[in-house]
């Protein structure tokens, strides 16, 4: 199950991560880094 | 047709280098949650590990340490367990006071300090909570403990279901307290992980046939189950007893019978599951309460806060509130109740008596506060 879970969070961050650079605008790229953040730390398991 | 700007790989890049920074500084800090907090046992204590009573919680983040003081006499046996919801910091402390100071003429005592040490690695940043709370000791040195979550980490005690459904009884609850340890007793041996851990703590109070058992709590000022002991109704006669002594020392303390009919708490389920008398208590701590203001690690301690003074003058509270909670006060209150239980538990218990000593009185904590009853520790870690 945690597999599954982890393998969604990291499609996901794939995702935010591709939008990031493919958006042309700064605010939206900032705003997509911001989530970056607790993927990464779910990601992980650390919170 | 106006041309849409390129999108900037650099500063894409730039962001996402900050991104991973920022997450490599939060996850240090919320990983330093994870080093247990050190204890000094008093001289007699055996230290053995909650999965020597159920071997499946070996190797996991359930896993805590049970400390066992057996006394030259035999007698009966007394469990206190702190730490059931870490964000009450009282009955931690107050557990801690009799591992490192109790020596056992009679009896058996077993302390197990960190029950839930699964919501020991987490706070609750959002709440303002403190990730840890300290003590000054006369040695110069200075003791930490975490300041943890009521609920298991998330990490640990993932999905969460939308509805709990108390496997026992059938009770249904939000899902969320499911990472309550004290709505899953008396927990399920293949359940999620606090489940088990409840199941390994009734198991430990089975095969170490505890007579008489305490799960320290605390509660905010305003809810109803506060300065209160909770009685199973084979423990009720001894509560009565206990709580007339208490008023009589100037302790005002509530007795409340355990609901039967909300289950999964350790007042019920021990006392079905189990031969034990077990007691529930609560004092009353202004930093989990909804009204207070700034939280931080000063509220934990004292208890002072504007609010509940304004809230006390309506007529708002459950307890009497003259400006503050002290730590020293709240500690000092569960110790002394445990006291005056263990005095009369042979007359509830013939032959299972249990001797306490060494044990700090209820002024002396309050004059001393909690820091004088705390033995220094090596240091492990910088915090």
């Amino acid at each position: 199950m945690t597999f599954v879970y982890r393998l969604l969070v990291l499609v996901i961050l794939a995702l935010v991560i591709r939008c990031m650079f493919r958006e042309r605008d700064f605010w939206k790229q900032a705003t997509a880094a911001l989530v970056v953040v607790p993927l990464v730390l779910r990601l992980l398991m650390i919170k | 047709m106006m041309r849409q700007p390129a999108a900037s790989w650099k500063t894409a890049i730039l962001l996402l280098l900050l991104s991973l920074f920022v997450a490599f500084v939060a996850a240090r800090d919320f990983r330093v949650m994870n080093a247990p907090d050190v204890f000094a046992p008093a001289e007699g204590f055996a230290r053995k590990m909650l999965s020597e009573y159920f071997p499946p919680l070996k190797g996991t983040t359930a896993d805590t340490p049970v400390f066992i003081r057996e006394g030259k006499e035999p007698g009966g046996t007394v469990l206190i367990l702190g730490g059931t919801h870490p964000v009450e910091s009282a009955g931690i402390l107050a557990a801690t006071l009799f591992l490192e100071n109790a020596s056992v003429p009679r009896g058996r005592l077993i302390v197990i300090p960190n029950a839930n040490a699964m919501a020991l690695t987490h706070n609750s940043p959002q709440e303002g909570h403190p990730q840890r709370i300290h003590f000054a000791l006369k040695d110069g040195s200075t003791r930490v403990f975490r300041y943890g979550s009521r609920a298991t980490n998330f990490t640990d005690e993932w999905p969460f279901p939308e509805i709990y459904v108390h496997p026992a009884s059938g009770q249904k609850l939000s899902g969320k307290e499911r990472s309550n340890l004290n709505r899953c007793y008396p927990g399920v041996p293949d359940g999620s992980m606090t489940e088990r851990l409840a199941f390994a703590i009734v198991e430990l109070i089975r095969k170490e046939k505890v007579d008489l058992a305490f799960d320290l709590h605390e509660a905010s000022p305003e809810y109803p189950v506060v300065n209160a002991i909770v009685a199973h109704e084979r423990s009720m006669e001894l509560a009565a007893i206990v709580t007339m002594e208490l008023e009589g020392l100037g302790i005002p303390i509530r007795l409340e019978p355990s609901p039967k009919n909300l289950r999964g708490l350790s007042h019920r389920e021990w006392g079905d599951s189990t031969d034990v008398l077990p007691i529930l208590m609560e004092t009353g701590n202004p930093s989990q309460g909804r009204l207070r203001g700034r939280t931080d690690e000063r509220l934990v301690l004292t208890g002072e806060d504007k609010a509940y003074v304004k809230a006390a003058a309506l007529g708002r509270l459950f307890i009497p509130y003259e400006g503050n909670q002290l730590i020293a006060y709240r500690v000092a209150r569960h110790v002394t109740a445990i006291r005056v239980f263990v005095e009369n538990l042979e007359m509830v218990r013939p032959g299972k008596g249990v001797t306490l000593e060494g044990i700090p009185q209820y002024e002396e904590i309050l004059k001393q506060g909690v820091e004088a009853f705390l033995k220094p520790v090596p240091k492990k870690r910088e915090v």
